[in-house]
């Protein structure tokens, strides 16, 4: 009773000292600040994508995204370390039903290829690495619905060969262009187009394949057992 | 060269790698696992080398090919690659300490560890508020896994509460990084001003740091991180508590530019008080990495505290004091989870399985030492000068609590210590893993190289200083020699050293120089009755002995501190070494740290001193403020007993070897009047309007009176000797405390007399406790025909004590009440006397009960004492006929010595000494006291023909024949009639004073430490409420 | 002011209070999802610009003009980053959860405290 006390005094407190003020004193701005007008103005001719946030996430901004991977990456080694070893998988007492088998079947290729089309475009229309990753991962999650299991050691090889080659694509930036995760380590090509923007497409097909692995991964572990 | 990104590319490419790796072999993926740690510790010390020696200019590494604010970049200077160069260091070597089970685990906790280590080295270097936040995630994510390490259910539980105060804290850092964006339109802070902050924006930095400031578990918002100390496998939890938390001060050290004042200087005083707290609630813990966790949360305390104290001083200064405290908390704090890794059991008392191994009990010492702050470990100069800074800067409550904090930490570390060393082994000792042992040396081997560095580098300490260690250091490797040798070489060391300082500067250095060096040689020669090896003991003895040397040539404060904290650590060593001297060592411990704190803030507050001449000459001429006089009398009353403060006293002397007690009784309670003295050098020329002197010397007065009643109520030879030293340096301390010449002439005749009766006096029953086993005076008796030479010892010293004629002593009370009826002082002289009467009690009954009376049964075969502790005592028994007989010897450089700060108040003619109350020959009254022995001795002689010998149980008693002729020996409870006589001031009034001090706040401890409840949602309520609470009276 | 901030503060107190007094363990995350959703709205509340466009630059809006017409593309790049690290933390706990149901068979926090003083 007291702590409830003392947490509706906490809550109404921070609310009222610390949000109220945060919200009354904060309009919406009616103009890009300078940091955000250079990405509008220069954004393009940088770096040769026409969307500006995969400019940004990708490039501009390459080691928070890099390190968002990571953070993914640890998660699914800190849950697959806690879960331990499987011992024996769950076998469900019956098959899962025939609806679901031919539609995950007959759904799976265009998942997969729908999040591929997402990660390939992420430089011209909105998402990218981690919405076209999502998707594949929900793709998978369906294979697992119904009970089809795939080696997980593929999605190991694939996970980690793709964030090895994402970091070794950076690094090739520090020696080929201006910078660590630079995209200019191949030409920018023409404006607008899907093979443009330097090494955009690419880093996001990798970072996309990383995190779809990585959800797989999580989904493998969390799976139930006897 | 290698530029510090390939760090990160590095050890994300192999953590990526790393599954895969270990599907081939684990040799492979921990081969490429300890290489990237390595590799990481390689490329940042190439740095700091470079930064640091060559001057190269501060690195900074911009990605994407943009420099900021449009692309993130990273920074490296001297400072970064300071704090990286560390971190990695203690992260490699963590992981060698966990090598064992590294190889055995999942090969996802290999790359967790990687990439933890990664997310330091990113968050370090890092200039941009968002990719901090990555950064931190990455960090915390990989630590909450590691957490689950050991896999017990409580690692569980503990991960899981971190978990809850994590992601709140990152709550608040997130909403705090996006509203600084708002209001600034950046993210890299080398690009934000804090003026940029107008009014409300403010609360938009109050989100980031207090964010922060959590992570740095401030009391009361830190159960979650307590709990995690004490139910994470030791290895992991060494990183949070060293690797996460530096990482985390640096990120607050990063945006303390950004802050505005006020914000800052409430986070300095939460450090305080978390650092205050701390270190109080561990005082009830017993389990040792629950107190580890105490200790650990404090010293970030304290290191925030110094990080936002130090803001404006000058550049040299903050690396000492920030990096003193971060160094030592690093090495010392990681040492230690490490060793409790080595050892495995829970409660501190079990601890002691240490003694099974030398070197690991050596490596405890060290990082304890090291945590307390005492000499020569990094600590202690970060202390030093954190406490002038304080004082500078007029923050005496933040000195106050940061010294407060530092004595209860003293208390439960130094108990720790006691108990590891002293207490019975119960416990079964466990196996010992070499990867363990050999990280764990290393950072021993750390810890001293940075003292060395502070000592040889920063404050260029010539060798005479730092002496006492290496004697510790010489004698430890020859430890191997019987003891004997050791003695020897001991005592020809002392001689030496004696002869390297000698050419002193003034006279007054010489006396003391005597009585310390002297004195100690000849107490030497008793410690060669050891066998055996006696192990540690020379190295200490030496320690303290150079200690004592090195306090009369120090020319500036810190020399004289240092030598002082030298001194005091080596004679708690000593001390701790008797069999039942855990108690008393620790009080003794307690008691000096308080009176080293005191002293501390007492030479900071005092001006700087010019030239290069000793203390006792420079400090003439300088005025110590009446704060300075008042701190370090009470610290130099505490080291010499004074009463009030003297309880650790009685129980030091007893419980100490036999023949420790005679070096400290005689030599050590003399630093505490040399200190003392030292004070009143300044306070002839400058005595403050306050005499606070008067008052000194009352106190003197008082423990001379209250020392001797004392002393002859005991029942144990040694504590009777303690009690009476007490009274004896009261007297020494009242006579300096009337700062006159003829007072400071009477106090230094008294204390060279008293180092010789008393080390006379500790060796006799030091000898005589060699042959009965026993310190109980009423189980001795009629010792005087087994041990003759023991009872002349006694028998001169005592009347050396009591200031009978012919001896010495006479001549001391003589000047002293001259001294004290001059300066006018006629009620304390009046109590003085008194006083001198009351120790006729105990100086008759240690004669008397010992020596004289019935012998006892199993006493029938005693022999005589060895004869290396006969000859000190013959030694020193030569030098009090020798004064006694030619009193010139001594009051004529003493008179000399005075007059060098007053007019002489005495004439000395022939064999006289004339004041202008009276005169005395000592020559004459040895010759008519002599004369009044002899005649009567001949007539006797002469006219008594035949004397028939009576055996000693040839008694009739009261007209019966006692059945056992011991029972009429009175010795027991001898003067329970005065006992009784004196009523209600015969209660132990100051030790229960002391008694229901600790008692008090040890139940306050407990009280408080129940708001740890060990409920995660309560530890989240307790971080929102903290959150409110900063925010209020910060006012932002 | 404005509304999808005023609606991110709100998620954020009332995810707050089901942290601070929900006993379930997974409600207990449950709460601190809400928070972060909370969290992510303000984000993106932060770089929106009234009746302008997203960041992308097309037909619609040319090179030359972006400045003027559309919203700021860093707090949309911020909250991308956040969501992702949001679902990481969210998913550990649930993790934590599971190991501790597995061996406690309780999901209530109040029996999760023997470590404590």
């Amino acid at each position: 009773m007291i702590k409830q006390v003392l947490s509706l005094v906490a809550i109404v407190l921070l609310a009222a000292l610390i949000f109220a003020p945060m919200l009354i004193n904060t309009p919406l701005h009616t103009s890009l600040t300078p940091l955000a007008n250079y990405y509008a103005t220069q954004g393009a001719d940088d770096l040769g994508a026409p969307n500006l946030v995969t400019a940004i996430v990708v490039t501009y901004r390459g080691l928070d995204t890099l390190g968002e991977v990571t953070v993914l990456f640890i998660a699914t080694a800190g849950i697959g370390f806690l879960m331990g070893k499987k011992k024996k998988l769950i076998t469900p007492k019956r098959p899962a039903s025939e609806l679901l088998q031919n539609g995950a079947s007959f759904l799976l290729p265009i998942i997969i290829l729908f999040g591929v089309y997402i990660f390939m475009h992420g430089h011209l229309t909105p998402g990218g690495g981690f919405q076209g990753g999502v998707v594949i991962a929900s793709g998978i999650l369906f294979m697992m619905l119904i009970n089809q299991d795939w080696s997980h050691n593929v999605f190991l090889f694939l996970e980690s060969f793709s964030g090895f080659f994402y970091v070794t694509i950076g690094a090739l930036g520090i020696v080929l262009a201006g910078g660590f995760l630079d995209n200019r380590i191949l030409p920018l090509g023409t404006f607008g187009t899907i093979f443009s923007a330097g090494a955009i497409p690419l880093i996001y097909s990798l970072i996309g394949l990383k995190v779809g692995t990585e959800l797989v991964g999580i989904l493998h572990a969390m799976r139930g057992e006897e | 060269m290698v530029s510090p990104i390939y760090i990160l590319i590095l050890s994300l490419a192999i953590g990526f790698l790393l599954s895969v790796i270990d599907k081939t072999n684990r040799k492979f993926s921990l081969t490429a696992f300890y290489g990237v740690l390595t590799f990481n510790v390689l490329v940042i010390a190439d740095w700091f080398y470079r930064f640091l020696f060559l001057g190269v200019p501060t690195l900074t590494i911009n990605t994407a090919g943009f420099r900021a604010p449009v692309s993130i970049n990273l920074q490296l200077g001297v400072q970064e690659s300071f704090v990286l160069l560390f971190t990695n260091l203690i992260g490699l070597f963590a992981a060698i300490f966990l090598y064992k089970k590294f190889k055995e685990s999942n090969i996802s906790s290999l790359t967790l560890y990687l990439i933890l280590i990664m997310g330091v080295n990113g968050l370090v270097m890092t200039r941009d508020l968002f990719n901090m936040y990555v950064f931190l995630e990455i960090l915390s994510i990989s630590t909450y896994s590691l957490t689950s390490f050991g896999k017990t259910g409580k690692s569980l539980s503990a991960g899981f509460k971190y978990m809850l105060a994590g992601v709140t804290a990152s709550t608040f850092f997130l909403l705090g990084v996006v509203f600084i964006y708002y209001f600034s339109g950046n993210l890299n802070i080398d690009f934000i001003q804090a003026s940029q902050f107008t009014n409300y924006g403010s609360i938009a930095l109050f989100l980031l740091s207090i964010a922060i400031f959590i992570e740095l578990k401030p009391f009361p918002a830190n159960g979650w991180a307590l709990d995690v100390y004490e139910a994470v496998d030791s290895g992991i939890v060494s990183v949070i508590a060293v690797v996460n938390s530096a990482a985390i001060l640096f990120l607050f050290y990063k945006i303390m530019p950004i802050l505005p004042e006020r914000f800052l200087n409430v986070f300095g005083i939460a450090g305080v008080i978390t650092f205050l707290f701390s270190n109080m609630l561990a005082l009830k813990q017993k389990k040792a990495k629950r107190l580890l966790g105490y200790s650990s949360i404090g010293q970030v305390g304290l290191l925030v505290a110094s990080l936002v104290f130090t803001a404006n001083a000058p550049q040299h200064l903050i690396y000492l004091i920030v990096g003193g405290f971060f160094i030592n908390h690093l090495i010392s704090k990681a040492g230690l989870f490490w060793l409790s890794g080595i050892v495995k059991h829970e409660n501190i008392s079990d601890w002691n399985v240490l003694r099974g191994n030398r070197s690991l009990l050596i490596l405890f010492g060290i990082f304890l030492f090291a945590l307390a702050g005492i000499p020569p470990f990094a600590g202690f100069w970060a202390k030093w000068e954190l406490v002038k800074l304080l004082v500078h800067s007029k923050m005496l409550f933040a000195l106050s609590a940061i010294l407060l904090g530092s004595l209860f930490e003293i208390i439960f570390l130094f108990r720790w210590f006691t108990l590891t060393v002293k207490s019975d082994i119960a416990a079964t000792i466990p196996r010992w893993d070499a990867s363990k042992i050999f990280s764990t040396s290393f950072l021993g081997v750390i810890a001293i190289f940075f003292a060395a560095m502070i000592m040889k580098v920063y404050y260029g300490f010539s060798l005479i200083h730092i002496l006492p260690v290496l004697a510790v250091l010489v004698i430890d490797i020859i430890d191997f020699l019987p003891s004997k040798v050791k003695g020897l070489l001991s005592l020809l060391a002392v001689l030496a050293y004696g002869y390297y300082i000698y050419p002193f500067e003034s006279n007054i250095q010489l006396f003391f120089g005597i009585i310390f060096i002297v004195g100690s040689a000849v107490n030497i020669i008793s410690t060669l009755n050891r066998t055996g090896k006696s192990e540690g003991f020379y190295g200490f003895l030496l320690m303290m002995i150079f200690s004592f040397g090195n306090l009369i040539i120090a020319t500036n404060y810190l020399e004289f501190f240092l030598t002082w904290e030298f001194m005091t650590i080596s004679s708690f060593l000593l001390i701790l070494r008797g069999k039942q001297a855990q108690k008393a060592s620790l009080m003794y411990m307690i008691f000096s740290t308080a009176g080293a704190y005191l002293m501390m803030v007492g030479f900071a507050f005092a001006p700087q001193l010019m030239g290069n001449s000793p203390l006792v000459i420079s400090l003439a001429n300088v005025q110590l403020p009446l704060i300075s006089i008042i701190l370090l009398s009470i610290g130099f009353m505490i080291k010499s007993g004074s009463l009030g403060v003297h309880i650790w006293l009685p129980e030091a002397h007893a419980e100490a070897e036999a023949d420790v007690s005679s070096f400290i009784s005689a030599i050590l309670l003399k630093a505490g009047v040399f200190g003392l003295l030292l004070v009143g050098i300044s306070y002839v020329k400058f005595a403050p309007s306050f005499d606070i002197f008067y008052w000194v010397g009352w106190i003197g007065v008082l423990t001379a009176i209250v020392g001797a009643f004392l002393a002859s109520f005991q029942e144990d030879a040694k504590r009777l000797l303690a009690y009476s030293s007490m009274s004896q340096v009261g007297y020494i301390v009242a006579a300096i405390a009337m700062v006159s010449h003829l007072g400071w002439v009477s106090a230094l005749y008294l204390a060279f007399n008293h180092m010789m009766f008393k080390s006379a006096l500790f060796i006799a029953v030091a000898g005589i406790y060699y042959r009965t086993h026993t310190r109980n005076m009423y189980e001795m008796g009629g010792l005087i025909k087994k041990m003759p030479l023991s009872y002349i010892t006694v028998l001169i010293s005592i009347i050396a004590v009591s200031g009978v004629p012919p001896l010495s002593g006479f001549g001391a009370k003589w000047l002293i009440y001259t001294a004290f009826i001059s300066n006018g002082w006629y009620l304390q002289a009046g109590v003085l006397f008194f006083a001198s009467a009351v120790s006729f009690l105990y100086l008759y009954r240690i004669i008397h009960s010992i020596f004289l009376g019935q012998l006892k049964y199993e006493h029938q075969d005693i022999k005589e004492a060895p004869v290396w502790f006969i000859i000190p005592q013959y030694i020193f028994l030569g030098g009090i006929m020798a004064i006694s007989a030619f009193p010139n010897l001594i009051i004529k450089p003493l008179n000399k010595i005075a007059m060098h700060y007053f007019g002489s108040s005495i004439r000395i003619d022939g064999y006289s000494i004339f004041s202008e109350l009276g005169h005395w020959d000592g020559h004459v009254v040895m010759l008519v006291t002599m004369g009044a022995f002899i005649v009567p001795l001949l007539i006797l002689l002469l006219l008594v023909g035949k004397t028939q010998k009576v055996k000693q149980f040839n008694i009739v008693y009261a007209a019966e024949r006692p059945e056992s002729p011991q029972t009429t020996h009175v010795a027991h409870n001898m003067y329970a009639h005065y006992r009784k006589a004196l009523g209600g001031w015969g209660k132990p009034r100051i030790w229960n004073f002391w008694h229901s001090a600790s008692e008090w706040t040890h139940s306050l401890a407990d009280y408080f430490r129940h708001i740890y409840t060990g409920n995660g949602q309560t530890y989240v309520l307790h971080i929102i409420l903290y959150v409110v609470v900063i925010y209020i009276v910060m006012g932002v | 002011m404005n509304l999808v901030m005023t609606l991110g503060f709100l998620l954020v107190i009332i995810g707050l209070w089901a942290m601070l007094t929900q006993k379930n363990l997974i409600k207990i995350i449950i709460g601190f999802s809400i928070i972060d959703t909370g969290v992510h709205l303000i984000i993106v509340s932060i770089g929106y610009i009234k009746g302008r466009t997203a960041p992308i630059l097309d037909a619609s809006v040319s090179v030359a003009d972006a400045a003027n017409k559309i919203v700021d593309p860093i707090p949309s790049a911020l909250v991308l980053t956040a969501i992702v690290i949001g679902l990481a933390v969210t998913a550990l706990m649930l993790t934590f959860v599971i190991k501790l149901y597995q061996k406690n068979k309780s999901l209530s926090i109040d029996d999760y405290q023997e470590l404590k003083w």
